[in-house]
């Protein structure tokens, strides 16, 4: 037999297409084609998977070689079609028995002694193999914690290929150990406790925990902006299972730049640098579309710091999945939907000197600069901030406090409680939470209370605050209302939400 | 050469709020500072760019230009005129304006403030202009950012007089971001420029500006101000017109109110916490 075959998997996006992957040898002048759209990285398996067989003691067929990826259409990339190519070669010369080689899906890169490196995309790839109907998997022992999530399927991670080709040819492994399950310890280990003071901001925080409302830090250096935005992931309840994979998921295809544990159920928190591009925010890249941090910050908090020096449309490209909880982006390969329903989290300095607070006399900043600096959050991003909080620096007696404030234990115990009232309520919707209300919604079923009303419409015809704003209000008034036991927002919650947002609160 | 001409010749050499000019039109007139100043009577050396600007004009051109950027020319004799403004130690020479000249007439509130309030600033400056122009007030303050727009903002939608008086000509748009709010003022109220039209702001201007937007009032509202602050020059020139100053209280950590408690502490102004409040003390240092 000349022909063989086993199957890889092409990631586009978190979508994976299955590929079988065909080898015919053939007589003819030695030589090696590699059909499918193969990338740069991929092109060069053949020099890896060479070496790897030929020091794993196995034959390299000195005819000619045949490698096609099927389906042909589909663009490529990356070093995970190594292993199954080499299987595949290994099937075409009838050295390993057909009836174990092919159904099971491979994963892997070769490294030159026959290694099996770890490679990015290992559980989408998974999840959409078994979309496909399969159940086995061989994948990189570097990858197996993440693999093993994928419960419905038989996963068999492996280290090197010797022991792949053991396996293939007696049902033997050398170590045949399960690993465990539990998930990793959460790596945040921010409490609120050590936060002092900052009541207003602590409240917003937890506020913005209950109902998913995007918040808004400003105030001067060292007032512990960055301190709250970091404890906020903390005081979240924890993924479900479902939403750990999804996260998994999306910072398996970033690989090893992402640094979270894939058993972490905690909601992820992503802080990228002010001077990051709209690329590296919302995702792209030319032969692989990469998620970008509001992508990698799905489910979780997507925090920015300093966010007025941020270049121009940086900020304002996260408008889109702001609304929809997803940023689909078009480039030249394909067209690619990465999930991101983030809770947003912008801080900013009072003035671009930071020296604006108190008695203000050390501000060298003239009102343009000033104004420049705000302006740089635009309108309709601004708008689409519930919680806007002023941050003030330490005071005399909040610093000497012997006691230390309430710890993101016993807030996380409110936030649940909050959040499985408000999914009570919406058990019958297609929403969860608060800040997902429709308006449509918002002005039938879900309507404060009458003198609650009467005062937003005040607000609305002295044009203290727009439609969109009125909305938003009642939104935030939801969630006060699911904290302070409330069945209906009332006129106080109104008028609080209405302060967190129009930042009045004395 | 009649008197308007004579004006129209002084308004586009002079810079407004100089104390020899303003003695010299009271004392001889503006005909007769022309005719001094064609005799040779006034020192050539001290005021000889403004001597060669008055040389220069031709009042004939002065007032086209004006009429072509769309302004009235207003002078002391005008039944227009705004007599509150002889007041002044340095009244305007001439004004031009743009919109509603009856706005002039009515009881006028200055309210002035930073161009970088806060959300507070923004409200109450708003609520304030809104309150007196229901109380058949108008609203004056500059054209800048901040508490002036606000203000402006504030009475138009009561649906009230408001006006803005400009630091630059009456056709300069400055701050360009407020060409839509400077239309809606002409609509609903006026545009003073105290400088002919062309003329861009320095930031002398704004200085010799305040003292109209005072003068021109009967009484100044300060909102907010920072410790140092162009308001807070417009609350002195009120106070020196013996016109009434109010500011209003903000939080003792808020910067944006630091140069209102300055004032209050200096028993400059008084502290005013709702319309009706403003409206009583105003009504008392009558």
């Amino acid at each position: 037999m000349t022909l063989g075959e086993s199957l890889g998997v092409a990631l586009v996006g978190l979508d994976g297409h299955l590929v079988r992957v065909e080898v015919d040898i053939a007589d003819g002048l030695p030589g090696y084609v590699l059909l499918g759209l193969p990338d740069a990285a991929l092109t060069e398996s053949r020099d890896r998977v060479r070496s790897a067989l030929v020091n794993s003691s196995e034959n390299w067929p000195n005819r000619k070689v045949t490698v096609s990826l099927s389906p042909a259409w589909l663009p490529k990339s990356g070093s995970s079609f190594d292993l199954p190519i080499a299987i595949a070669l290994l099937a075409a010369q009838s050295v390993i028995p057909e009836e174990r080689s092919a159904g099971t899906l491979y994963l892997g890169e070769l490294a030159l002694d026959g290694q099996i490196r770890g490679v990015r995309g290992v559980l989408p790839s998974l999840i959409s193999a078994h979309k496909y109907g399969i159940t086995t998997a061989v994948v990189p022992q570097a990858n197996a914690v993440e693999a093993q999530l994928m419960t419905e399927m038989k996963i068999i991670p492996m280290g090197n290929l010797r022991e792949l080709l053991r396996w293939l040819r007696l049902d033997q492994r050398m170590k045949n150990e399960e690993l465990p399950l539990s998930p990793a310890l959460d790596e945040n280990t921010f409490d609120f406790s050590d936060v002092a003071g900052q009541e207003r901001a602590r409240f917003a925080a937890e506020v913005s925990a209950v109902g998913g409302h995007h918040l808004l830090l400003i105030g001067p250096p060292g007032a512990g902006k960055t301190m709250i935005a970091q404890r906020l992931p903390g005081i979240l309840p924890a993924l479900s299972r479902r939403e750990a994979l999804e996260v998994t998921a999306i910072h398996s295809i970033v690989g090893g730049f992402s640094n979270r544990s894939p058993l972490a159920s905690s909601a992820p928190f992503v802080a990228p640098h002010h001077s990051a591009t709209r690329v590296a925010m919302v995702g792209g890249g030319s032969s692989i579309i990469k998620p970008g941090a509001c992508s990698l910050a799905h489910r979780g908090v997507l925090f920015i710091d300093e966010a007025p020096e941020c270049a121009i449309g940086v900020l304002d490209s996260l408008r889109q999945p702001l609304e929809s909880g997803s940023i689909t982006i078009a480039r030249a390969i394909g067209n690619v939907t990465y999930p991101a329903r983030f809770l947003l989290v912008l801080a900013a300095n009072p003035c671009p000197c930071g020296k604006f607070s108190g008695r203000g006399r050390n501000c060298i900043c003239t009102s343009q600069q000033v104004r420049r600096y705000f302006g740089k959050l635009s309108g309709p991003l601004m708008d689409r901030i519930d919680l806007r909080v002023q941050v003030d620096p330490l005071s005399r007696v909040e610093l000497m406090a012997p006691d230390l404030g309430e710890s993101s234990e016993i807030i996380k115990g409110r936030v649940i409680a909050a959040r499985e009232v408000a999914a009570d309520r919406f058990r019958n919707e297609e929403w969860s939470l608060n800040s997902q209300i429709p308006s449509r919604a918002l002005r039938t079923r879900y309507q404060p209370e009458r003198l609650a009303m009467n005062f937003l419409h005040t607000a609305l015809d002295r044009e203290q605050i727009t439609a969109r704003g009125l909305h938003k209000i009642m939104r935030t008034a939801w969630s006060l209302a699911d904290l302070s036991g409330h069945n209906r927002p009332n006129l106080a919650n109104i008028e609080q939400a209405f302060l967190l947002r129009e930042g009045l609160a004395p | 050469m009649n008197i308007l001409e004579a004006r129209a010749v002084l308004f586009s050499s002079i810079e407004g709020g100089s104390p020899f000019w303003s003695g010299e039109i009271e004392a001889v007139g503006p005909v007769g500072v022309i005719e001094k100043s064609e005799y040779g009577s006034y020192d050539s050396i001290k005021f000889g760019k403004t001597l060669e600007r008055i040389k220069k004009s031709d009042p004939s051109q002065i007032l086209e230009k004006i009429n072509q950027s769309g302004g009235v020319f207003i002078t002391q004799e005008d039944q227009f005129w705004p007599t509150q403004l002889d007041d002044l130690a340095t009244p305007p020479i001439a004004l031009v304006v743009r919109g509603a000249v009856e706005s002039l007439h009515l009881p006028a509130l200055a309210i002035v403030g930073t161009r970088n309030p806060t959300n507070y600033g923004v409200r109450v400056a708003g609520d304030f202009a809104a309150g007196f122009v229901d109380r058949g007030w108008s609203i004056v303050s500059g054209g800048a950012y901040g508490i002036d727009a606000a203000a402006h903002r504030g009475a138009l939608v009561a649906e009230g007089a408001t006006i803005a008086v400009l630091a630059a000509g009456i056709d300069i748009n400055y701050p360009a971001g407020h060409i839509r709010l400077f239309e809606e003022i002409i609509e609903n109220g006026l545009l003073i420029s105290e400088v002919m039209p062309g003329v861009s702001a320095v930031p002398s201007r704004f200085l010799t500006r305040n003292r109209v937007i005072a003068a021109l009032s009967r009484a100044t509202l300060v909102v907010e101000a920072a410790f140092r602050s162009g308001s807070l020059r417009t609350a002195r020139d009120a106070a020196e017109l013996m016109r009434p100053v109010m500011a209003i209280p903000g939080p003792i950590t808020s910067p944006t109110s630091e140069g209102c408690h300055r004032l209050i502490g200096e028993r400059a102004a008084e502290v005013v916490t709702s319309v009706a409040d403003a409206v009583e003390f105003i009504g008392m240092s009558r």
